[in-house]
């Protein structure tokens, strides 16, 4: 199958010569990327890449890229974090809609990882959810390729926190 | 003087509807075939790091990279278009 994910990395001064940068990918086999240079400093890659799951295509564009670049720092992989907007997006169906489901379903329906003017959920808990309900036509690669992503972010969000600390909170929380 | 066709058909239509949206096409590379610059580029975009977006000369699924390409103008067309008419306020 084919997923589609994106990768964003920040990249150090060294690597900030894109031109050579986009040769090197090219080199290393991810012409199956868009790659973005619009941002100075940044680097988005959106991957269309055929393997047979969403963990290999991932784990072998993050192999490609760190051989590439390999000071580039990981900022986020998509689909992973999402308004309501883009969840409708996703499934195809009105915001409106997604928006009366969250409120009809305040028990069950996924808690955000950030609440306040602008709601963030992980997009793989929606998809997941709305999958248990049923009624909803999901994309199984979308749906595969954002249960990585969210992998993927925490992986990388948990070096931000030193062991010691995680588990004196871990037991606090729920 | 008129830019050089890129050599895959469908890819070449892409950055023809790339520059009827207003981007501006650069020429050059060797893997890369060259750059597509989006007219909007500026501050205020969301999808700032696709604003300027790597062509390839001979990408692995020709196809897909045409998609993606057109994807890459549709949103920020459709982003834009969207933001000046009705400001997206999420909650």
């Amino acid at each position: 199958m084919e997923y589609t994910f994106t990768l964003k990395y920040q990249l150090n001064e060294q690597d900030s010569d894109f031109d050579a940068l986009v040769e090197r990918l090219g080199e290393a086999g991810c012409d199956d990327a868009l790659v973005g240079i619009g941002q100075p400093g940044r680097l988005a890659l959106e991957f269309t890449r055929a393997a047979d799951s969403a963990k290999t295509a991932v784990r072998s564009a993050l192999a490609d890229v760190k051989r590439v670049a390999p000071s580039a720092r990981l900022i986020e992989m998509t689909p992973d974090f999402v308004g309501l907007t883009d969840v409708a997006e996703v499934v195809g169906v009105s915001r409106q809609n997604i928006r009366k489901l969250m409120l009809a379903h305040t028990g069950s329906f996924p808690a955000p990882v950030h609440e306040g003017s602008a709601s963030i959920w992980h997009l793989a808990e929606v998809l997941t959810w709305l999958d248990t309900k049923g009624g909803y036509a999901l994309e199984r690669s979308t749906l595969e390729v954002s249960r990585i992503a969210l992998q993927v972010n925490l992986a990388k969000e948990t070096r931000r926190l030193p062991a010691r600390q995680a588990q004196q909170f871990s037991q606090l929380i729920r | 003087m008129a830019r050089p066709s890129h050599p895959k058909k469908e890819i070449e239509e892409a950055i023809k509807y790339a520059e009827t949206e207003g981007w501006r096409v650069k020429v050059g590379g060797s893997h890369a075939w060259g750059k597509i610059y989006c007219p909007y580029n500026d501050h205020e975009c969301r999808c700032g790091e696709f604003c300027t977006t790597s062509v390839w000369s001979t990408p692995k699924n020709p196809g897909n990279h045409a998609r993606a390409l057109r994807r890459v103008v549709d949103n920020c067309a459709n982003r834009k278009r969207v933001r000046d008419a009705d400001p997206v306020v999420e909650d």
